[in-house]
């Protein structure tokens, strides 16, 4: 809304259709491409082999696809070029809202022929995981807007990933079984998760939009001591 | 002047062929500093210690047999593996996100040799993880309770895994110089080995044991010879796999050479030996030793006499006779009649047909005054086993309880709980569902007993007087008591108790 306040609507319009090619050409589409062919792959192979691959959980399956989806996500807002960037006219909400619209066709596609390519005999209930797999996504990019927020580092991909990975190695084993979101289908806790899941994508949402902005002044959340440059000739 | 420069050469090529090796080891120190000081490794040491020291004092309820013990310190290290495979990807990736490549050029460190530095860095975190294991087994070791013999080659397992993890990253950075690589990897690693997505096919050896952990189905404890987890041949092929990996992370960094060649052959050659030998079939001895420790374990047992009674078990749980002497003698003080001073056999008997591939029931035994008990102690396990001997006393044998359905099982929880710290809290640990009353299932080494609801309720107002008055009254009625036959509400009125409404049933 601030961003209308500024500048007319059709500034922004042209604004955005000046942008859409570059910022295309920019997104992290190698991390993208091994997230989401990870979960294609891995789902390809359960619809050959299903016979052959009788242990696989088509939901773990989902889950595992969604997860390294949102590892390749949590790459999104990295940009080499942050600090040429963060002097430009075009406010960072509008940058990072751009990657986001670009981004999502894509991952909506890439979960259909996920989902669509699990047998449908083997198939979850897709709304549900469907939620799950969006609030995994929204923390990764909450997270990442985080990282830009809070931290001086052009590309945090990376350690978002890690955090991120973190997360989902440790949440599930340390939850209490009381406020537990990885559960099965035949689990009667299965209804609760899946409210614990719609409160953990609406507060990322808020997270995120919060962490839209620029930060106003550059700040480490770690300052590493560096040794002090001394003039050449000196 | 003239002589240092006459002698510069001479210096120059020494310093040259041992500076390489010592810049190589410096900067592995370098990189093992950082490594270990990187946010994601504190965390997972973090993670890890906190995960010891959760889970260490509840390990089989305080009575650990050690060749369980050994493998239950596999797992925890994987949370270290798997920081350790980020960080030193991270690592070996940051001359290219800083754009410092083209400096590192001019230095006298060869790509090759960077490589191998970093892979070096992994050292320190696999011997902090060593220090770890060892803390944690030794911990379950010096427990009063502990018996078995543990395997060095099943602690080696959490050790080995970080260096492969480490290896991995190392590799990973290398072959693909990019941030995703690693997660993704994690993200597949998880998939195929946790989520039970690895065909493992059916066999107790076989496939399963290329899986960096191998768990067991059983949770129980057997002895450790009949075990035969090829564990020493695992930590072989572990070992071989992450030279390998490192070794081929060097090749992948630029590293060149005869000697590095055939170090990766040998590598290769040590992870092929393990891999292949850890997967042959079970030996037949085993499952011929297996098959006499579930159905004549006599020959394998040592015997000693205790109290009158005879206490037969594994010679690995000789030290746990005593604990079983003192639930036998707490019972026979209570029981009047011939049970008061009645010798009996108390046998340690398990199912190890499978190892532990699957556990199996063991028949109750047809002796008079035989008692079985299993491998486990500590918690449930004692009222259970108070139980049987309780129940073995009023009945004569394990196979005559099988049919107790009638007032005798009263007298027979009776003396199994009362003496215990807290009989209620027992009575609820030793039914199978938890509860105090209704009718339920008790547990026992061998079959179940049954309780029914009325029975219930006269043994839990039996456990709410004072012990003495009841027990002089066990005493005085010893032999109506434990006649066949004998209906609960007669019990009831002989111990001075309201009498249940309805008749024994049992289903």
């Amino acid at each position: 809304m601030r961003l209308r306040g500024e500048r007319g609507a059709g500034e922004v319009r042209s604004l955005v259709r000046e942008l859409t090619l570059p910022v295309l050409r920019t997104l992290p589409w190698r991390a993208l491409a091994a997230g989401g062919g990870l979960g294609l792959g891995l789902a390809g192979l359960l619809r050959l082999y299903g016979d052959s691959l009788a242990g696989w959980s088509a939901l773990t399956l989902l889950r595992t696809a969604a997860l390294a989806h949102a590892l390749g996500l949590a790459f999104l807002l990295d940009d080499p070029a942050r600090h040429t960037t963060a002097a430009v006219p075009t406010r960072r909400p509008l940058r990072t809202l751009l990657r986001v619209a670009l981004v999502t066709p894509v991952t909506v596609l890439w979960w259909t022929a996920v989902v669509l390519l699990i047998p449908s005999d083997l198939r979850p209930p897709v709304g549900p995981v469907t939620l799950e797999a969006g609030a995994a996504c929204a923390l990764a990019l909450a997270a990442g807007a985080l990282a830009i927020r809070l931290t001086d580092e052009p590309r945090p991909g990376p350690s978002v990933a890690a955090a991120l990975l973190f997360t989902a190695v440790v949440g599930p084993l340390s939850l209490p079984a009381r406020w537990a979101l990885l559960v099965f289908p035949q689990d009667k806790r299965w209804e609760a998760s899946h409210e614990r899941w719609g409160m953990v994508l609406a507060a990322t949402v808020v997270v995120w939009v919060a962490c839209l902005g620029e930060p106003v002044r550059r700040r480490r959340l770690f300052r590493r001591r560096t040794g002090s440059y001394v003039p050449s000739g000196h | 002047m003239s002589a240092v420069l006459e002698e510069a050469p001479v210096t120059e090529r020494t310093a040259h062929s041992g500076g390489a090796t010592s810049a190589t080891l410096d900067l592995a120190l370098f990189e093992a500093r950082r490594l270990l000081t990187r946010i994601p490794m504190l965390l997972a040491f973090a993670a890890y210690v906190a995960w010891i020291v959760w889970r260490t004092p509840k390990f089989e309820d305080g009575f650990p047999a050690l060749q369980n013990a050994d493998r239950a310190t596999q797992s925890g290290p994987l949370l270290v593996g798997l920081a350790v495979m980020l960080c030193a990807n991270h690592a070996v990736l940051r001359s290219q996100r800083h754009d410092t490549e083209r400096h590192f050029g001019v230095l006298v460190l060869t790509p090759g040799r960077r490589t191998a530095a970093h892979v070096l860095s992994v050292v320190p975190a696999v011997l902090l993880v060593a220090v770890g294991v060892a803390g944690q087994f030794g911990w379950e070791a010096l427990r009063p309770g502990a018996v078995g013999t543990g395997s060095v080659a099943e602690l080696l397992v959490g050790p080995l895994l970080v260096l492969l993890f480490g290896a991995v990253g190392v590799l990973l950075a290398r072959l693909i110089p990019s941030g995703f690589a690693v997660p993704m990897a994690i993200v597949l690693f998880f998939f195929l080995f946790f989520a039970g997505a690895v065909p493992t096919g059916t066999g107790e050896r076989g496939t399963r044991w290329l899986a960096p952990v191998v768990g067991e189905m059983s949770s129980g404890a057997i002895p450790s010879d009949l075990m035969d987890r090829p564990a020493a041949w695992h930590a072989l092929y572990l070992l071989g796999l992450g030279l390998t990996v490192g070794l081929l992370a060097v090749v992948a960094g630029g590293g060149r050479g005869w000697a590095l060649k055939g170090a990766v052959a040998a590598a290769l050659a040590l992870a092929v030996t393990g891999g292949v030998a850890q997967t042959s079939g079970l030996p037949a001895k085993t499952v011929v030793a297996r098959a006499a420790a579930t159905n004549n374990p006599e020959k394998q047992q040592t015997c000693v006499n205790r109290d009158g009674s005879t206490y037969c078990s594994f010679p690995e749980w000789q030290p746990r006779t005593a604990t079983w002497a003192s639930v036998v003698r707490h019972v026979q003080s209570l029981a009047g009649g011939r049970a008061h001073t009645q010798p009996v056999l108390v046998r340690q008997r398990i199912y190890a047909t499978d190892g532990l591939y699957s556990d199996g029931a063991i028949d109750p035994s047809a002796n008079p005054y035989q008692v079985t008990v299993g491998t486990g102690w500590g918690g449930n396990r004692v009222p259970e086993f108070s139980a049987a001997v309780s129940s073995v006393l009023v009945a004569g044998s394990e196979k005559a309880t099988g049919g107790m359905c009638d007032g005798r099982m009263v007298t027979a929880m009776w003396l199994a709980l009362s003496w215990q710290p807290d009989p209620m809290r027992s009575l609820r640990d030793v039914r199978l569902d938890d509860s105090v009353t209704g009718s339920a299932i008790v547990l026992s080494p061998t079959d179940p007993l049954q309780m029914t609801a009325g029975q219930t309720d006269v043994v839990r107002e039996l456990l709410a007087k004072p012990q003495q008055s009841v027990a002089a009254k066990v005493k005085a009625h010893w032999a109506e008591l434990t006649a066949p036959k004998v209906t609960s509400a007669r019990v009831a009125e002989l111990l001075g108790v309201a009498a249940p409404k309805e008749a024994d049933k049992c289903d």
